[in-house]
């Protein structure tokens, strides 16, 4: 394993330039992942810009309508912050059981869905929230909705010369409720062998159930369908079901076959919408 | 990095008796507990790498089974830093025969020479100015291989086409395996039988028999320090400094493969970090001996944790059994096939199958048996020692047969195993009579602490519950040698030398207790030496549970001799019978004559010096009567033996499978609990990785590959997958001959976990599995299987 270089720019314009200019190259944040993936020899690349001295990128700040996680917040901020437990709870609940507490207060939130690994919890709360994007790039910045950011297995929108500077969370709908599963098949460390988002939002009678499921296809998938005022809690959970078992495609491995994890899939999509539920009619 | 001694007692005063002095049967912490907890403890990585030190890298087979036609070095040679490439062939031409070791077998090259043997195999060895470099010049090499059709699994094995070694050669080691010398056309290294009656014709005459198949995978061992060996030559002695359980061992070995003789061999220890056994026998210690002596340079070799998977695991086990009862309930007959999937080296798997396969019937009064176990090697990682010895894969298949049969015949598991299980003065099938193995104890008070006849909770329609109880029964090695040396300083502090390896066990500790308790001193002033050839005397191994009983007699016998010692002293000072002498706290004594003396005034007495020390030397051996030749009985197999039991309360999800623990209550026999703190962290320790294997532990192989060799795929519980409620009980039925009574305990609870657990899922949700570990979708496909009528009753 060579050492591969490491640059270290102090402003978002040098990092930038750098991600331009070189050739392989990757953004380092909490190095989680790219540490276990060189270790493994999975991972070869040469040039590693490390943007831990980069001002700004750590800051978490809330508006009347969003909050802004910057790209190097630990997903253990994320999780205990009581802003964001208070103004997206799906959101807090999803990084919280990302890996363990040890990881989350290494990884990055920037470098989590830059990963693009379809097994990640995170997303799969963002997808529901209807989560931005922020990426710069020597020639700017755009933006990307999330939903649209996981374009396939292991891949992001990302672009050459790209790095994530931030991602903007919407709150979540007031009146809103809503609840994150995760199931995994081996220890309760393991990543998940199936997960499940869910946000549910009352309208007018009737209710928009959004739903991220993770692990269960090769990206995170969104899905959202609207709980009719006829429609008891069971038609809730089988219309729900209905609908991710459209959309599940799960891949198997050591953790199980993709039949074993599309019964886990639904299972989290069945307590995550009856919590839901449940949740709602109390309020 | 030892906690801080309270400065020495005044000589003589009587202030010393109400101290605390952690002997027997006392609670002490670990002496070096926080320094373990903190990381100041130098391991054997930790030592600095003089100038001048090679980094060895190393390149592995990616052929299963295939003869080595070449191997290309020259990409190697020709990166910068590389300093020499050496290939299987190479040592050979210097050490012949002698580069094929192993503790059974000489079957094991510290690299490959003709043939490559499983998939992860040493074939060349990188020396390197760095270890980055010799890692990457070890990938340059290029071998060219000719495959030979390979042997995956017990299956392949058996079939008699293809042959992993072409003839068997037993090592000089064990000379009850000399008639195999030569044997060819077979994988089977080794059977063992146990004949008790005549099994057949009693099963035929049985009221009622049960039958499984058992299969209790390979798991790997996962100590937190990976395995890292140094070796240099000094003065024409080979030293090496290395993570090892078995020092005298290895220095043998060293000895044998250099042909040099032991005293120019010395094998230095450190404390290890976690072994479980996989720091034993042939590891990295021949290659780095070999290399050292061939190039006379310093080496050194670090396992990654992913080298560790490929160096040794616990063996996959299949047993075919049964149990027989007759028409009032006794266990008439047993029959078990007994198969070890040794992989490409046999290891000590030929001990593992004959110490297992006789204790296969299980600890119950049978009438007859017919035991057949068997060592067999395939084109996979080699298998060896793991905590349990292999014993816990038969008590998966006798404690599946016992909990079926009490179930058929609508009995409780819990009474029907106590009715049938081995008293005091018993004769275990296998010939031997039992002593000091409390099983009724072990099982009554795991079952009370889980509240066994507490009704079971009704469940939710999800969720449904059970209970499960299980015992096992394992042999401590015998026949084995422990020796102990003792210097008592002056000053009224010792220093024990013994080569038992501390590895987070507490045997250091224990050590100085037994001392303490013999000489009347705090056993915080008695230092144990770390096992080094050169000063500390031979010691079989450090294993199997063995060393509280043999090292710890040899410990008592020699702290025994420093107290005759001591009051011959005394007595030649003052002209008076050594036998009216008399050792307390405060030193010798003569009640009558009113004569005291304090053991530094005695010592310097004696010789007239500050700081002087007082030597005596012990040996024990324990002993056996070997197996007999047509039947594998015998009246003494073992020098004692150890009695656990388990009882868990769980729930499994009927939507997904998964499972949970309640309460998990483990009980061993100990004889005596040398410290009672370090006994229930053993208890506890061996049951968490017991939970390992029974839940989610376990090596996965796709054509002899393996598929999980990384943390982030190969499974350990975390403390999450710990039971809500975890209850260790100490049982003390004392051994007649044991130190104070003991024996081991690194194992007891390790055996009966995974049977408990699956007799409480056949109680939670009525489905019987033999197949671990018990994952969630194996618990699902069946439920399901059992839902489908068409399915039900398999």
């Amino acid at each position: 394993m060579s050492a591969g270089r490491v640059h270290r720019p102090e402003t978002l314009e040098e990092a930038t330039a750098l991600l331009g200019e070189l050739d392989d190259v990757m953004v380092y944040g909490g190095g989680t992942a790219i540490q276990i993936l060189r270790k493994q020899g999975l991972l070869f690349t040469e040039d590693y810009v490390d943007i831990a001295g980069i001002p700004g990128l750590r800051d978490l700040t809330v508006t009347d309508d969003d909050i802004t996680i910057g790209t190097l917040v630990p997903l253990r901020r994320v999780e205990t912050d009581p802003r964001t437990r208070r103004l997206v709870p799906v959101a807090a609940a999803a990084y919280g059981q990302a890996a363990n507490p040890r990881v989350r207060n290494t990884a990055s939130a920037g470098g989590n869905i830059a990963h693009g690994d379809y097994r990640l919890d995170p997303p799969t709360a963002l997808v529901v929230l209807d989560a931005t994007v922020h990426l710069a790039s020597a020639a700017g910045s755009r933006e990307v909705a999330v939903r649209e950011f996981f374009t396939d297995f292991q891949e992001t929108d990302v672009r050459h010369g790209e790095m994530i500077t931030a991602i903007t969370v919407p709150r979540q709908p007031d009146g809103s409720r809503s609840s994150f599963v995760k199931m995994r098949s081996l220890s309760e460390n393991d990543w998940p062998c199936a997960s499940a988002a869910v946000l549910a939002v009352p309208e007018d009678g009737f209710v928009e159930i959004r739903m991220g499921l993770g692990a269960v296809a090769p990206t995170t998938v969104y899905l959202a369908f609207d709980v009719t005022p006829d429609m008891d809690e069971q038609q809730a959970v089988e219309a729900a079901l209905d609908i991710a078992d459209s959309v599940m495609d799960p891949i198997a491995d050591i953790r199980g076959s993709a039949s074993y994890k599309a019964r886990l899939g639904r299972v989290a999509v069945e307590q995550a919408v009856r919590s839901s539920l449940k949740e709602l009619s109390r309020d | 990095m030892t906690e801080v001694l309270p400065d020495a007692q005044p000589a003589g005063t009587r202030q010393a008796e109400t101290e605390p002095r952690y002997g027997v049967g006392e609670r002490r912490k670990r002496f070096d507990a926080l320094g373990r907890v903190r990381g100041t403890i130098r391991y054997t990585g930790d030592e600095a790498n003089p100038p001048g030190t090679a980094f060895v890298g190393v390149h592995r087979s990616t052929a299963p089974h295939a003869r080595i036609v070449a191997v290309h070095t020259e990409d190697a040679l020709a990166i910068e830093g590389v300093l020499a490439v050496v290939t299987g062939r190479d040592l050979h031409e210097v050490l012949g025969d002698r580069i094929y070791t192993g503790p059974a077998f000489a079957d094991q090259p510290c690299l490959a020479v003709d043939k490559t043997r499983f998939v992860g195999e040493a074939i060349a060895a990188v020396l390197a100015t760095d270890p980055d470099i010799a890692r990457a010049a070890a990938d340059e090499i290029a071998v060219e291989y000719e495959e030979l059709p390979p042997v995956y699994d017990i299956d392949d094995a058996l079939r008699g086409e293809a042959f992993v070694h072409e003839e068997l050669r037993p090592s000089s080691v064990f000379a009850d395996l000399a008639h195999l010398h030569g044997v060819r056309g077979t994988n089977v290294n080794y059977e063992y039988r146990q004949i008790l009656g005549d099994a057949a014709a009693e099963r035929e005459r049985a009221a009622t028999t049960v039958s499984a198949t058992t299969w209790a995978p390979p798991t790997h061992h996962v100590p937190i320090e990976l395995p890292s060996t140094s070796a240099w030559v000094d003065s024409g002695r080979l030293e090496m400094l290395s993570t090892t359980q078995t020092p005298s061992y290895v220095r043998q070995t060293v000895s044998d493969l250099l042909d040099i003789p032991l005293s120019r061999v010395r094998i230095m220890t450190r404390p290890l970090g976690g072994s479980f056994g996989c720091k034993m026998y042939d590891r990295l210690e021949p290659l780095a001996a070999a290399l050292a002596w061939t190039t006379g340079r310093r080496v050194r070799i670090d396992a990654t944790r992913e080298d560790a998977f490929l160096l040794t695991t616990r063996h996959g086990a299949r047993v075919t059994g049964s149990m027989s009862a007759d028409a009032d309930g006794n266990i008439v007959a047993v029959t078990s096939d007994v198969r070890y999937d040794t992989g490409a080296f046999a290891d000590v798997g030929p001990r593992i199958a004959a110490k297992s396969g006789l204790v296969a019937p299980g600890p119950y009064r049978i009438a007859a048996v017919d035991v057949r176990s068997r060592c067999i090697y395939t084109n996979k990682v080699s298998a060896g020692p793991f905590r349990g010895f292999g014993v816990p894969q038969v008590t998966w298949s006798h404690e599946t047969l016992i909990d079926e049969l009490a179930r058929e015949l609508g009995e409780d598991p819990y009474r029907f195993r106590r009715r049938h299980l081995l008293r005091e003065g018993d004769i275990a099938t296998v010939g031997t009579k039992m002593h000091s193995a409390d099983f009724l104890t072990c099982i009554d008070e795991v079952t009370k602490a889980v509240g066994w006849d507490d009704p079971t909770p009704r469940g939710d329609g999800r969720w449904v519950h059970g209970k499960g109880v299980a015992v096992g029964m394992k042999a401590v090695l015998t026949p084995t040698i422990a020796n102990a040396t003792l210097n008592l300083n002056q000053d009224g502090s010792a220093t024990l030398l013994i080569s038992t390896v501390d590895m987070g066990q507490g045997s250091d500790t224990i050590m100085s207790q037994i001392v303490g308790e013999v000489l009347c001193l705090d056993s915080r002033r008695i230092h144990v030496v770390r096992a080094d050839t050169d000063a500390t005397p031979y010691d079989t191994i450090t294993a199997g549970s063995r060393s509280t009983y043999h090292t710890g007699n040899a410990v008592r016998l020699v702290a025994e001799a420093m107290r005759s010692k001591l009051l011959g002293f005394a007595a030649e000072r003052w002209g008076v019978p050594a036998d009216e002498l008399v050792l307390d706290a405060q030193g010798v004594v003569h009640e009558a004559k009113e004569l005291r003396d304090s053991l530094p005034d005695l010592v310097r007495a004696k010789f007239g010096a500050r700081g002087a020390t007082v030597t005596t030397a012990e040996n024990f051996t324990s002993w056996w009567v070997p197996y007999d030749h047509d039947t594998g009985l015998s009246e003494k197999v073992t020098e004692h033996w150890f009695a656990g039991a388990a009882a868990v309360r769980l729930a499994v999800d009927t939507w997904t499978g998964r499972i949970r623990t309640q309460h998990l209550a483990i009980a061993g026999d100990v004889g005596r609990a040398i410290n009672p703190t370090l006994v229930e962290q053993q208890l506890t320790g061996a049951a968490i990785m017991g939970i390992g294997h029974t839940l989610f532990d376990e090596m996965v192989f796709d054509q002899g590959q393996i598929t999980n060799a990384t943390m982030l795929d190969y499974q350990l519980p975390s403390i999450k997958d710990l039971p809500e409620k975890l209850t260790p009980v100490i049982v003390e039925s004392a051994h007649r001959d044991g130190p104070f009574g003991a024996k081991g305990v690194g194992e007891t609870t390790i055996l009966p976990i995974a049977p408990a657990y699956a007799g409480a899922v056949r109680d939670a949700c009525g489905v019987r599995i033999t197949t671990l570990p018990l994952t969630p979708e194996r618990v699902l496909n069946h439920l399901a299987d059992a839902a489908d009528p068409g399915k039900a009753g398999r």
